[in-house]
This record gives structure tokens, C-alpha cells and sequence, in this order.
């Protein structure tokens, strides 16, 4: 706001001195219409592409209070830095003269949403949040926020409007209601939901085994891995599969489709089940993936694994999933591209033989990998109403997207002030493919110029720094994380985790990512007793049978009606 | 006392008191309109639409509010009776020591997990309890399999109650304590000049002593009877626990401020605030005709 009417000011400065050079003394340009409007449209095209620089300086310092998430357990910051004075707000402040001030921090997860759900309650809102398309249903409901429209259109970079345009209008979508845009959404790769097997390699070549394609493979490799003391400790202390912790999710579901680390969404893609997502039932109609036959087959084996011990005893009760990854206790898990970022870098300080492997397994009884994908936008970001500058958070993103390569990611780039990830939707899988040819010699950096992918460059360069001869062979031990952990963490990711999805595989959407209008009363109810039934049939302490009563009161406590309000919103 | 001067002074003491309470207590309190909105944060409770009864006839329409109920209830009573009689016996063990000196370090020492707060507890009881625990370690010394004490519904209501009482029942101790000091000593000679054993004197001197005190502190524990503790269930349970140990508190605390249901949330907690008030208004009818102890 400022700034228009800081070049208004100019405009009027201009008028004014025009207006006094043409008549002499005539100390009033308004008045003086005919040679006052001239020089004001002359003088408005440059005085508004300075006002509309995606990366333009403010002249003064603003400040921008924001609500942080902050990873409790990360010891990155070097000593005198917090979360709210780190590199990356003083890099915002001195380029953009951005003061950012944390006005509370919780830890990520859900402390985090719980403090967002309460300043939203309470109507406390510092000027900008990170949140989630519940929450920000609710705060556009409210009309707690600011309208974005203009502001995207004049100051968004063409990188990030690119990056909008490659959703297919879908994370536009999800931000704009009655045709007002309430939200930068972040524009997520789509990797960030496809959940891969990770496996140790190195206790596979110790037992003789191979990467497990089918069930049965799966089931003997995890047999293998709790009962042959993989670790050669001497002790009985492996796990199988590890499973989520306490509050976290068995699968991911429509809701909140991405990154559901340690879950176990592959063994139920294995069935073609795709518990808590929206499918087309065969006469076309929405039908909920939890209530499907396929998810019972799925939850029947699962019960069978974990009754042979199998699974981690204490799925679903641990505190942290993390915890036997890291202290390599298990040979197995579940999650996304980039783990190279965490648990692995503990998990290999523990050993540095842990071998950790990234597979699209397990096949289902085709011979298939079924994937259930995520939205492409499940971050955004708001802004108060009444905020003065809203365009300061376009900025900010801007700059993000354009020196976020730049950085020194060995302080995580999360603090960076309302950071979301925003990129092109396959940005891991190309980057993996990018470095697999500039490391094999078939291509040269130079082939790969799009600034789009923005960290690709550096990645390029980098590359050789953590990864020994011979660059086909991605065993730790070809591999050298000391040299920089930061930079190990993403190459690993890339050329371990995101390798695996050049190949094709079935990727199942769901028909809707957003709440209907039943689901904002009904839903939490019905979610509850999906997550405790179908825990309690894993874990044996209900019967198998107990899904089929699961289902007919799903049905009855509003799941019925749920599946009529999906089907008029997909039409 | 009588002395209107010399009283003038408790009521200025009593003004900051006062004026906490208006504040935190009674200000809030209009925040129970929201039980009868669909509220909405942005408008505040003046400007939400009022629904009526909607939110209250939903809440009986869930499965759910029957069980909260329930586990509330059962955790709650079982928590007072627990913590009514092994403080009482703990005390009247400990008037009986002879060493002054280990009487109080006994004391301090039962005292001091109250002063701990549960979120520190819970990690410590999850811990204690977890499948490579000294729990187990110790059953699987006596051949027992290890139990998964933390997926077990069935066992999960005595934990609480059992972690309860272990962190409470020092302090609770003290009461009793205070009480035994004003028992006549001439009562203990006189019983036991007429050949009283020691048990006897327990009983028919201890106890009798106690009386009103016990009488006292159950009928005023009436009023927690919907209380079941929330910061130790929220840091101690999981989904598959919810069948027994999901209470009212945690209960409005998911819905209201993980799901946004404001207003069934409230409509919850007021039903809840309605019973403990009803409660609290009987249970000081009983406590001033059994313990002729009044307030006003």
C-alpha cells in the first residue's frame, strides 16, 4: 500500500512540476487538468514497474510477524541463530528490507496446527501463516483473510506463475473461492506422494536375499530380517517393517495425500487398495476407498504379519518412527524421495554401512506398482486482512523460488520465513534423471537450462562432491556424506530416491482433496473409527471381521450421505 | 475478628483474587453461547448464527458421547476411591513409625512425583511400560510373554488410575497427616492402659479420629466425578486406546481445537460443566450435614 502511494506521490510530484514549468507559478497540478494529465500517464508505466518488481527493495523497513513450525529435534542453527534470526531472514531483510518476526513457534506437525487452530479460533492472527486446506477453508469461511488476486497478478515471479500454470489450474483451484485467490499455494513435486520401499541393502547381500517384488517376497524378507540377525549383534532385537509413530498416519488419505512417512500405503497399494482416498466405483460413482473390499484383503495380511511379528510391535504407540531407523533396528520401511534429508543422516552417523535402498515395491498380484497420489498443493500460505503489504509475501516467495539453489541448505532451507516448496511437479524424477546423464557423460550440464528447475544447476555441480566412482553403483559405500552432509542429503535423495520413479507406474488420483460440507461436522467422527478399527485389526485385538461393521456404520454415521455430496461436487 | 477495622484489610487482600477470577473464570464463561452457534471465529460470538439446540442433538446423535461418558466416569470415581484410601492407609502406617527422622524423609520422598507434570510423567510411564521396558524385561524374567501395555484397552483405565495414585498419594498423604496430629495422645494412652493392641487403637481411636476428614474429602471429590485428568490421558493414549480411555476432556479437546467443531466442542464441555456443577451443589448438601462443614 505504501508503495502505490509512494509512486502516486511521484505521479503527483511530476504533475506538479510539469505544471509549474508550463504555467509558472501555478502551484496546483490537479486543478490544472488538461497539462496535468498528460505527464501523469507519461510518467505512470515507469513509476509502475517499480511499484510491481517482483523483487523490488522497500525503501523502508516493514515488518511481517508469522507463526514459525520449527523442528524440535534439528541443532542446525549455528550458535547465536534462532528460527526468527537466521541466514534466511536476514538475507530477506537485506534484500527486500522484509523485517520478519516470529510472533510464536510450535513444532512442526501437530503442535503446529493446533496453534494455527487456535489463532484462527481466537482470531489472533499474525500477518502471515502457513496452512492447511482445512484451515484455510476455514479462515476464507471467516473472512480472516486478505484477497490476493491483485497482488499475485501484479508481483508473482513468471517462475512461480509457471509453476502454477504446470498444476493444470489445479492449485489454483484449491486457493481461489467466488473467484478471489486467498492463498499462495505451495506447489509440491509430485513424488512428495508416492511412497517407496526403503530397504537395507546391505542386510539383503548378508542373508542372500534379494529386493522383495511380490507379498510373499515381502513376507519372507521381513521373516528373514527379524529372525537371521541381520545385524549380527547376537541379539533378537530387529524389526521387520517399520511402522508410523503415535499420531501419525497408517495411510495417507484425501486429505492430507503427501508425505506420510513410515506409513504403510505400498503394502495396501500391493491389494489395489487405496484406503482414505475418493475412487470411481465401476458404474463410475465415488465410493471411499477405506469401505472396499480390496482394503479388508489388505488389512487381513497386515494382521498376518504383524501376528507373525513382522511388523514393529509398537506401530502406531512409538514416539518416534525415526527412532529404530536411526538406531538400526529395522530393515524396512515405508516413505517418500527424501529421506536423504531425514532419518538417514542420523541412521548412517549410527553405521555408516546402512545400506539404505529405494524400491516402487511391492508389486500387487499384476505385477504392478500402485501409487496413490498426492495434491499438488496441500501448503499455503495467507495473509491477515488489513495487512498492509500482502505483496511482501509474494516477494518473499519470489525470491525464494529464484536464489533458493543459492543457499547453504546446511541450515535447513525450513527456516526460511513462511517457506512452502514450490516447483515443477517433477522436479526429483527429472533432476535424478538429469544427474544419472551428466555423471554417465551422455549429457553435458549445459543441456539442462531451464531456470524452472531451480536447483538443478547447483545440484550438477555438486554432485561429484558426495558421490565416488563408480557413479552407476549408488551403494553407501560409493558415497561420501562427510564431505557435506547438505549436499549428500539431496544428491542421495535424488539418485536413490527419486530414481526409482522414471519408471512407469499406476498412479491412482483421488476425485477430490478438499472437505464437502457433511465432512466439516461428520468426518472427524467417522475418521476416528477408521484409524481405531483398522489399527485394532492389525494389531489383533479386534477380528477381521469387525471391517464389515466398519464399514455399515461408516455408512450409517454419515458416510452415506458424505459419498452423495462428492458425487455432486466432481460433477 | 469482629472488629469491622480489623477486617478491612482481608478484603483488600481478597481484591486480586477477585479480579483474577472475574477475569479468568467468569468473562470467559459467556463463551458458552458458542454451544448454541455455528460459530465462526471470523464474526466472534456476538454475530455467529445462533442454531438453537442443533449442536446438543448432534452430540447425542454419536456413538461417541455415550463412551466418553462413560470411560470419564469410570476413570473419575475409581481415580477418588483410589485416592481417597491408599493416602489414608499410607498415613496411618507412617503416624505409626517410630523413627521421626525416616517418617520425614518417607514423606518428602512420596511427595516429590507431584510436584513432577504429567507430560514429563508420560514419557517416563510410556517408557517404563514399553515393549523393551523394565516392565516387561522383568515379566519375561518370570517366563511371562511381554504385553504391549499401551495397545491394551482392557488395561489401560488401571494404568491411569495406578500412575495416578502413585503421583498424588504423598501429597494426599499430608492432609491425613495434619488430621492425626489433632487426635488427643491421651486417647492412644488411655486405649492402651485398657490393653488396646495396636491395630485396635487404629481402629477404634485412628479411624474414628478421621472421620470427618474422610467424610469431608469424599464428598467433596463428588465434584471431579466428570474430572478424569486430561493432561495425563492426552499424553498417555493412542487410537487404539479410545474405546476405554478417550474422556470427555480429550474428547471436546480433539473436536474443538483439532477439528474446528467449535460449537459441538462447547456444547460438550457445558453438558459436562452442568453435571459438575449439579454434583458440586450435592456433594456440599452432604458434606455439611455428614461433616458439618460449611463454606458460608
Amino acid at each position: 500500500m505504501s508503495n502505490k502511494s509512494v509512486s502516486l506521490g511521484m505521479a503527483l510530484l511530476l504533475v506538479v512540476l510539469s505544471a509549474c514549468s508550463q504555467s509558472g507559478g501555478d502551484k496546483n497540478g490537479a486543478d490544472n487538468g488538461g497539462a496535468a494529465s498528460q505527464p501523469a500517464e507519461a510518467a505512470s508505466p515507469s513509476a509502475e514497474a517499480e511499484t510491481y518488481d517482483p523483487f523490488g527493495k522497500y525503501p523502508e523497513t516493514i515488518t511481517l510477524t508469522y507463526g514459525k513450525s520449527v523442528d524440535p529435534t534439528d541443532n542446525s542453527l549455528p550458535g547465536g541463530d534462532t528460527p526468527e534470526n537466521n541466514q534466511y531472514s536476514r538475507y530477506i531483510l537485506d534484500n527486500l528490507n522484509i523485517d520478519t518476526k516470529v510472533t510464536w513457534q510450535a513444532a512442526s506437525g501437530t503442535n503446529y496446527d493446533q496453534k494455527v487452530n487456535l489463532a484462527i479460533s481466537s482470531s489472533d492472527l499474525p500477518d502471515a501463516l502457513v496452512v492447511k486446506d482445512t484451515q484455510l477453508r476455514e479462515m476464507v469461511k471467516s473472512g480472516q483473510l486478505a484477497d490476493l488476486t491483485e497482488v499475485f497478478e501484479q508481483y508473482a515471479s513468471p517462475a512461480m506463475k509457471n509453476f502454477m500454470e504446470k498444476t493444470d489450474g489445479k492449485s489454483a483451484e484449491a486457493v481461489t473461492f467466488d473467484g478471489k485467490m486467498y492463498a499462495i499455494p505451495s506447489i509440491q513435486v509430485q513424488s512428495d506422494g508416492v511412497h517407496e520401499m526403503w530397504i537395507r541393502k546391505d542386510w539383503l547381500d548378508k542373508l542372500g536375499l534379494e529386493p522383495p517384488k511380490t507379498m510373499e517376497d515381502l513376507e519372507k524378507v521381513a521373516k528373514a530380517f527379524v529372525e537371521q540377525d541381520p545385524d549380527g549383534n547376537g541379539k533378537n532385537d530387529t524389526i521387520g517393517i517399520a511402522g508410523q509413530q503415535n499420531g501419525s498416519k497408517l495411510y495417507a488419505n484425501f486429505l492430507e495425500s503427501t508425505n506420510n512417512t513410515f506409513g504403510l500405503d505400498p503394502i495396501f497399494g500391493a491389494y489395489q487398495s487405496y484406503p482414505g482416498y475418493w475412487l470411481k466405483d465401476d458404474s463410475g460413482n465415488p465410493v471411499y476407498g477405506s469401505i472396499l473390499p480390496e482394503t479388508k484383503e489388505a488389512l487381513g495380511k497386515l494382521r498376518d504379519l504383524y501376528a507373525e511379528g513382522l511388523i514393529d510391535k509398537e506401530i502406531g504407540i512409538r514416539k518416534s518412527a525415526y527412532e529404530p531407523v536411526v538406531s538400526g533396528q529395522a530393515g524396512i520401511f515405508f516413505a517418500p524421495w527424501w529421506m536423504g534429508y531425514g532419518p538417514l543422516p542420523d541412521a548412517i552417523k549410527n553405521d555408516p554401512n546402512a545400506n539404505w535402498q529405494a524400491y516402487l515395491l511391492p508389486l500387487d498380484a499384476e505385477g504392478q506398482f500402485n501409487a496413490h497420489m498426492g495434491a499438488p498443493s496441500t501448503l499455503f500460505v495467507v495473509v491477515r486482512k488489513g495487512y498492509e503489504h500482502p505483496e511482501a509475501v509474494v516477494k518473499m516467495l519470489n525470491m525464494l523460488v529464484r536464489d533458493e539453489s543459492k543457499f547453504d541448505i546446511s541450515v535447513p532451507i525450513g527456516y526460511y520465513p513462511l517457506r512452502v516448496p514450490m516447483s515443477y511437479t517433477d522436479e526429483s524424477e527429472y533432476s535424478a534423471k538429469a544427474l544419472k546423464e551428466v555423471l554417465a557423460g551422455t549429457k553435458k550440464p549445459e543441456d539442462f537450462a531451464d531456470p524452472g528447475y531451480k536447483l538443478l544447476a547447483a545440484d550438477i555441480q555438486n554432485v561429484t562432491k558426495v558421490k565416488k566412482q563408480p557413479y552407476d553403483d549408488m551403494d553407501i559405500d560409493n558415497w561420501d556424506p562427510q564431505a557435506d552432509m547438505g549436499t549428500w542429503s539431496r544428491i542421495y535423495s535424488l539418485l536413490v530416491g527419486s530414481s526409482p520413479l522414471e519408471q512407469d507406474y499406476n498412479k491412482v488420483y483421488s476425485l477430490l482433496y478438499s472437505q464437502t460440507k457433511t465432512m466439516e461436522s461428520r468426518w472427524s467422527n467417522l475418521k476416528k473409527l477408521e484409524d481405531e478399527t483398522f489399527l485394532k485389526i492389525i494389531m489383533g485385538a479386534a477380528p477381521l471381521d469387525d471391517f464389515d461393521k466398519f464399514v455399515a456404520d461408516w455408512k450409517k454415521q454419515g458416510g452415506d450421505k458424505i459419498t452423495e455430496e462428492v458425487k455432486a461436487a466432481i460433477q | 475478628m469482629r472488629n469491622r477495622s480489623f477486617t478491612k484489610h482481608y478484603y483488600v487482600m481478597l481484591l486480586p483474587g477477585l479480579v483474577w477470577l472475574a477475569l479468568i473464570s467468569i468473562v470467559p464463561m459467556f463463551g458458552i453461547a458458542i454451544a448454541f452457534e455455528d460459530f465462526n471465529p471470523g464474526r466472534g460470538f456476538f454475530r455467529s448464527e445462533w442454531i438453537g439446540w442443533d449442536n446438543f442433538e448432534y452430540m447425542f446423535d454419536l456413538n461417541d458421547t455415550v463412551q466418553i461418558f462413560g470411560n470419564t466416569v469410570f476413570i473419575a470415581v475409581m481415580k477418588i476411591i483410589a485416592n481417597l484410601v491408599v493416602p489414608l492407609v499410607f498415613a496411618i502406617m507412617l503416624n505409626e513409625l517410630r523413627f521421626t527422622s525416616m517418617k520425614r524423609w518417607i514423606q518428602t520422598i512420596v511427595y516429590l512425583p507431584h510436584f513432577l507434570s504429567w507430560v514429563i510423567l508420560s514419557g517416563i510411564l510410556l517408557d517404563i511400560f514399553s515393549y523393551t521396558g523394565p516392565v516387561n524385561e522383568l515379566l519375561s524374567i518370570f517366563g511371562a510373554e511381554p504385553i504391549l501395555f499401551f495397545a491394551r484397552a482392557d488395561l489401560f483405565p488401571y494404568i491411569v488410575v495406578g500412575s495416578d495414585v502413585w503421583k498424588e498419594f504423598g501429597f494426599n498423604t499430608i492432609i491425613y497427616l495434619a488430621a492425626l496430629t489433632g487426635i488427643n495422645p491421651s486417647l492412644y494412652e488411655a486405649a492402651s492402659i485398657d490393653g488396646a493392641s495396636r491395630l485396635r487403637r487404629i481402629w477404634h481411636v485412628t479411624l474414628p479420629g478421621l472421620r470427618t476428614t474422610i467424610v469431608l474429602l469424599a464428598v467433596l471429590s463428588l465434584g471431579n466425578v466428570l474430572n478424569a485428568g486430561f493432561d495425563q490421558i492426552f499424553n498417555l493414549y493412542n487410537p487404539l486406546l479410545y474405546s476405554s480411555g478417550d474422556i470427555i476432556d480429550t474428547w471436546v479437546y480433539r473436536e474443538g481445537l483439532l477439528n474446528m467443531q467449535y460449537g459441538l466442542a462447547t456444547a460438550v464441555g457445558l453438558l459436562k460443566s452442568v453435571v459438575s456443577f449439579i454434583l458440586i451443589v450435592a456433594s456440599y448438601a452432604l458434606a455439611s450435614k455428614f461433616a458439618n462443614y460449611r463454606i458460608f
